[in-house]
């Protein structure tokens, strides 16, 4: 007859064995951290047979729907364009495991912003580039864009597009904003969104307040999250987004936001009063860049690719789609011919004096930047 | 009391029962109307124009239909597998005495009591260990363990009520144990089989949560959803949704109709005029009962 | 006889391995995780750091009792509109009985994203809800419905009505009439015989109900993700940014695990409470 105490007592030992077990499994590694290789960068060698397939993780609204059927016919070369980059942080996170492993989650092209196409590199996530493979690229690429900091000899990455982080405005509901301050503006209390990309939405808060973010102290930063925080907390703000600020814009349910220049003109077509807004103090201006990760089963086809896109035809194409500041030469000159309202855009070929007090993106303090991103985490979590 | 409160007060009930009703089916409604929209731009949120458009272009987004797809064969997979083996442990679990039985209950009902969060992120943290690479078969491994609880809950509530007289008659009439089986006990298990299958489709087709620490480059319909919020819904999903309600609905329809007929053939009480068959009867998973409360 | 003896095994065995691999065990590996130290840039290593969960609570605390308020508002919603509409359902529904179960489970036919993303639409500031709201005064002038406490406590009712619904009238179903037509005749008031008979018949079905609902509501982070703003961000929320976003594992995997002791505990209550039975389902002699 079996007592309860020594049924408990047998459940508790089991239990104990089950975790010791684990216990020692774990013991033997914990592969959830750490760095990529120690070793030396490789470069993805064009053996140049191009063919088969082409995973490529993009971020939406970033390409027209006839480029990708036209190149893969050009090519021979069967194209899966997942759109799946919302945030850098996110699509970090979720090829991070198979990037620590070598490999790439079958992506053989993922397009991410430059400070995280930096962090990657350093973790050895990325290959260098076989640069005879591309040279549409080497030709075409604007000088402006020839030797950015993050990548000064062009060695792992190929920008997809340029943009400016600003001001998107319902100009008719919304028609005397100018300055980043507007979204403090109680006038707009609950119809205002910013982004989640830490390094878009408080350097222009910063800027705002007079500060170089490209100077700021770690300080600085922090104060500029305390001011949007206030701002949360009292609704003000109503929302942190991704991409999809676009949405609240398109309903109604936003008027004033912090945005991504190409994202305006697309808009238009469900709601004809949105336009970005060239803040007072400057925008940020950033790229993101095509890079090819550790283990791309097809780096041939991912060359194809971006060559393909470097040809100012094709890169029309684009361009004239997504609004967003071209990387290639030699653009504009076919917009004066196909698409001549557009051959002036300043979203598209920004002139210096448009971009006169925008600066280019930036990384918080090295020495406060878990502080950093530890406090813009308690803002977005609502903490 | 006047009349006419008194009849306020006799309706209040189902008028309230009208009522949620209607709260309930609200955003179906909403799905439904809006797949007949015709917008300029990317969003669907506010009403353009009627079309028929993408009621006749319904699986023109390849990898919208593709997802679906995708969610459809998870479904299907997971449902036969779960059905299976969560019916067999039920019956373990009813029918016989035995070691450890505490223990089973434990397992399979504290899945049930965690958030889905913790069961994907769990299991995440377990492949990447393991260095298994997420994909259809995580996607299937996953779907399949959280649906074996509600099937073991809803069949063993039919065991409970069985009656076993039937398969005591059948034993004594010379029937083996596996013809006993099959041709009295599945049979009338049947329903609740079919509630519980009914249920672990459902809950494959529909999840996110899992799913998405889960599927790695894999895209579900749900999560093809999610991403699609992010940069604007096609019309095409309405389509596709509620394609897909009306699809299960009738399926659900036929089930209930087929159990009501089952019932009906059944019905071992000549005097019950009120046999709770269809729907009412697969929820509450009892025999019928004897009268209704005024 | 021996195979009788083994025959439940044979049969449970594929089931319970199942749970015990894909649900036991990484419940194992989010334990050891959750006991580590580091980040994601540098390795973890397990050195029994106790203070995460700490940690995790003091950080989060203001997501954790947010959660606890939407999802005991959502359930008390949900208890208050389920009792009645199943009441309706079981005595009052008639021939429409079986439409009316229908229309209790169909959102379930709908993805559950979808459904909640519908909500977007209809509560956003420029719709009919919303003036009417403006209307009455319940919001005032330059209000809204969505983004709000409001818009994400009642997601979370909408969508776990089914689950308070479905236990409340299984249990209404099986009341024998007879019963309910004894206590009318020894009570005056058809509300006496509710109160004294019906409710406490039902308990079993309000109690299942109850927990359906508040377990999987206090977890939940969609209608947050898509009916709130930072303000209504739920601990669930937190978890997924946790594992998905900064990669902080063993932050995410305390806070998992103490979501699962707050809902362990109330299940706890529940079975002392109801008795074993009723939650594991009787044990049938052969």
């Amino acid at each position: 007859m079996q007592t309860k105490m020594s049924r408990t007592t047998r459940g508790l030992l089991i239990a104990t064995l089950a975790l010791s077990a684990s216990v020692l499994l774990a013991a033997c590694g914990s592969d959830l951290g750490g760095g990529g290789n120690d070793g030396d960068v490789t470069t993805a060698e064009a053996t140049g047979t191009v063919g088969g397939e082409l995973v490529i993780s993009q971020w939406p609204f970033y390409i027209d729907r006839k480029t990708v059927p036209e190149f893969e016919q050009d090519a021979g070369v069967e194209v899966n364009y997942i759109e799946d980059v919302n945030d850098n942080n996110e699509i970090f996170a979720k090829l991070r495991p198979d990037l620590q492993n070598g490999e790439s989650a079958d992506r053989s092209i993922i397009v991410v912003t430059d400070w995280m196409a930096k962090k990657m590199y350093d973790l050895g996530y990325l290959q260098n580039l076989d640069k005879d493979a591309i040279p549409a690229v080497d030709e075409n690429l604007v000088d402006s864009l020839a030797s950015p900091s993050i990548d000064p000899d062009r060695s792992y990455t190929v920008p997809w597009q340029s943009g400016m982080t600003g001001l998107v405005v319902n100009t008719a509901e919304a028609p005397d904003v100018t300055s980043i301050n507007d979204i403090f503006d109680p006038k707009y209390k609950g119809k205002v969104t910013v982004l989640t990309e830490l390094r878009d939405t408080v350097p222009l808060v910063m800027k705002a307040d007079g500060v170089d973010p490209t100077k700021a102290t770690t300080q600085e930063w922090l104060d500029a999250i305390n001011k949007l925080n206030d701002a949360v907390k009292s609704g003000q703000i109503r929302k942190l987004t991704g991409n999809d600020y676009t949405d609240d814009l398109a309903r109604g349910d936003a008027v004033v936001t912090i945005g991504w220049s190409g994202d305006a003109i697309q808009l238009q077509a469900d709601n004809s009063d949105i336009n970005f807004v060239m803040p007072d103090t400057g925008c940020i201006l950033w790229s993101d860049n095509m890079v090819i990760p550790v283990g791309a089963p097809n780096p041939d086809a991912a060359y194809a690719f971006m060559d393909y896109v470097y040809d100012p035809a094709n890169q029309s194409q684009i361009a004239q789609y997504n609004s967003y500041i071209t990387p290639v030469k030699g653009v504009q000159d076919i917009f004066q011919k196909d698409a001549p309202d557009l051959a002036e855009s300043e979203l598209i070929f920004p002139t210096d004096e448009f971009t006169g007090d925008c600066t280019t993106q930036t990384d918080p303090p090295a020495d406060g930047e878990q502080e950093v991103e530890d406090a813009w985490q308690q803002l977005i979590s609502g903490g | 009391m006047s009349g006419a409160w008194r009849w306020v007060r006799e309706h209040a009930v189902m008028g309230f029962g009208i009522v949620a009703v209607a709260y309930t089916l609200i955003p179906i409604l909403v799905i439904a109307i809006f797949s007949f929209n015709d917008p300029k731009g990317k969003f669907n949120f506010t009403w353009e124009g009627f079309t028929l458009d993408h009621w006749e272009n319904a699986f023109g987004i390849p990898e919208l239909t593709e997802a679906l797809g995708l969610s459809l064969q998870l479904a299907a997979l997971s449902t036969i597998v779960a059905t299976s083996i969560g019916t067999l442990l039920a019956i373990g679990l009813v029918r016989y005495q035995f070691k450890g039985r505490r223990l089973a209950n434990l397992l399979i009902v504290i899945p049930m009591a965690t958030p889905e969060v913790v069961l994907g992120a769990s299991l995440l943290s377990m492949f990447v260990f393991i260095g298994v690479d997420r994909g259809f078969n995580t996607l299937w491994v996953a779907h399949i363990m959280f649906s074996i609880s509600f099937v073991v809950v809803v069949v063993r509530s039919r065991l409970i009520g069985f009656d076993r007289s039937l398969e005591e008659a059948a034993r004594d009439l010379g029937a083996t144990a596996w013809t006993t089986f099959r041709t009295i006990t599945l049979p009338l298990l049947a329903p609740g089989l079919a509630a519980a299958a009914m249920l672990a489709f459902a809950l494959s087709l529909d999840d996110f949560v899992i799913s998405n620490f889960n599927s790695g480059t894999t895209v579900t319909f749900p999560l093809f959803i999610f991403g699609a919020s992010q940069r604007g819904i096609p019309v095409e999903v309405n389509v596709l949704a509620t394609m897909l309600f009306i699809v299960t609905a009738i399926a659900m329809g036929f089930t209930v109709w087929q159990q009501a007929r089952a019932e009906k053939l059944a019905a071992t009480r000549p005097d019950d005029d009120d046999v709770d068959t269809g729907l009412s009867a697969l929820v509450s998973g009892q025999r019928p009962v004897a009268g209704e409360p005024s | 006889m021996k195979r009788r003896r083994f025959t439940p095994y044979a049969l449970m065995s594929p089931g319970l391995l199942w749970l015990l691999v894909f649900f036991a065990v990484p419940m194992f590996f989010m334990a050891i995780v959750a006991l580590e130290e580091g980040n994601i840039d540098t390795g973890f290593t397990l050195t029994y750091q106790w203070s995460n969960f700490s940690d995790a609570l003091s950080s989060f605390d203001t997501q954790f009792l947010r959660s606890f308020r939407f999802s005991i508002i959502a359930t008390l919603l949900c208890l208050l509109i389920a009792y009645p509409l199943a009441y309706a359902i079981a005595f009052k529904a008639g021939r429409w009985k079986n439409l009316m179960l229908f229309a209790v489970v169909a959102p379930f036919f709908t993805t559950y994203l979808i459904r909640t993303l519908a909500w977007q639409t209809i509560l956003t500031d420029d719709g009919q809800i919303a003036d009417v709201a403006r209307f009455f005064g319940f919001i005032p002038e330059g209000g809204k419905l969505l983004d709000t406490d409001f818009s994400v406590i009642m997601g979370i009712t909408y969508n776990f009505l089914p689950f308070m619904v479905l236990p409340i009238y299984a249990s209404l179903e099986q009341l024998d009439g007879r019963l309910i037509e004894a206590a009318k005749d020894l009570y005056s008031s058809s509300r006496s015989a509710f109160l004294k008979v019906t409710l406490p018949l039902t308990a079993p079905g309000i109690i299942a109900g109850t927990l359906l609902t508040f377990i999987p509501a206090f977890g939940d982070y969609v209608n947050a993700t898509f009916l709130g703003g930072p303000n209504q961000a739920m601990i669930g929320n937190v978890i997924q940014d946790q594992f998905l976003r900064t990669q902080n594992y063993p932050t995410a995997s305390a806070l998992s695990f103490m979501v699962m002791a707050v809902i362990l505990v109330i299940v706890m209550i529940y079975i002392k409470f109801a008795g074993s039975e009723s939650l594991m389902g009787e044990e049938v002699a052969p």
